[in-house]
């Protein structure tokens, strides 16, 4: 009896194929792994900011899933939407710098030459910038760094 | 007796004095003092906590960007994950509608806690792949 044993143990596959119901539309997911959304994510912060905080805002309102449905389907929507046009306009960048993410443990400072190409990319392109928050405005910002200590080191 | 008398003189010593006794090691004078060894260390290690200084300040920016990046992503990923609970759930309380359908008065997804405030679910049931 399957159901005795602890599921690790089990060679069972435990999957629900079940469909979501009718009433909530249809929506598709991102579909990207973990490298190409680190590469877009600070430009998914900036497209889709209005998105991302009516969404987190409602879940500060309520945690239960099928409280914020609505504008989650917004917010992947958003994100399919960017990744789309970033698709279009700088194919090639793009995937060389989450190529490299990907090859370099995902970390951005071993990509940096990559980076900048795919950042003014991005930013001629749709206008976006990346931006991080909080880091202090008298220095430039740490993926504009001339001379970083801990140096670039792809892997290949 | 009177021999005694006149060799009866002071012990001195010898005539030009005795030489200079070499008491100091002739050693040849090598390296700096120890004045200069211990400032050149002390800014050497200096520097290397200066270099480190910065190093931290860096690091400091790297984690910054890192976190930040997760944060942006994070709307992204509760959304998803959100959909596939959602689902999850809806088939859960079909399957418990389905097996409690005889017993009377059974509420289907009736929450155990008293509170109007969503809690999670500590057991998750998933039907084996058929």
């Amino acid at each position: 009896m399957a159901a005795a044993e602890h599921p690790v143990l089990s060679n069972v596959t435990f999957i629900d194929p079940t469909p979501p119901p009718d009433d909530v539309p249809k929506v598709d997911e991102i579909g990207a792994t973990s490298a190409p959304l680190k590469s877009v994510a600070f430009f998914i912060g900036a497209y889709c900011k209005e998105y991302n905080e009516d969404f987190m805002l409602c879940k500060n309102e309520n945690n239960d899933p099928a409280h914020c449905l609505k504008e989650g389907r917004k917010v992947t929507r958003c994100a399919i939407d960017l990744l789309r046009k970033v698709r279009e306009h700088c194919d090639s960048e793009f995937e060389a710098h989450w190529q490299c993410l990907d090859r370099n443990n995902q970390e951005y400072r071993h990509c940096r030459g990559l980076e900048r190409k795919f950042n003014s990319c991005v930013f001629n392109a749709l206008n976006l910038e990346k931006v991080i928050p909080g880091s202090p405005s008298n220095k430039p910002p740490i993926h504009l760094k001339e001379k970083p200590l801990y140096k670039e080191r792809p892997r290949w | 007796m009177d021999a005694d008398k006149t060799l009866r003189t002071q012990d001195l010593p010898r005539t030009g004095g005795f030489p200079s006794v070499r008491y100091k090691r002739n050693l040849p004078k090598k390296g700096p003092s120890g004045l200069v060894l211990f400032t050149v260390l002390g800014a050497i290690s200096v520097y290397g906590f200066y270099r480190v200084g910065q190093g931290n300040l860096e690091k400091r920016e790297l984690r910054r960007e890192h976190l930040w990046s997760r944060i942006h992503l994070i709307p992204l990923l509760t959304a998803e994950l959100d959909r596939d609970t959602y689902r999850r759930n809806c088939a859960a309380l079909t399957r418990e509608a389905e097996i409690m359908k005889d017993v009377p008065g059974w509420k289907v997804g009736e929450s155990v806690y008293n509170t109007k405030r969503y809690v999670g679910p500590t057991q998750i049931v998933v039907p084996e792949q058929s």
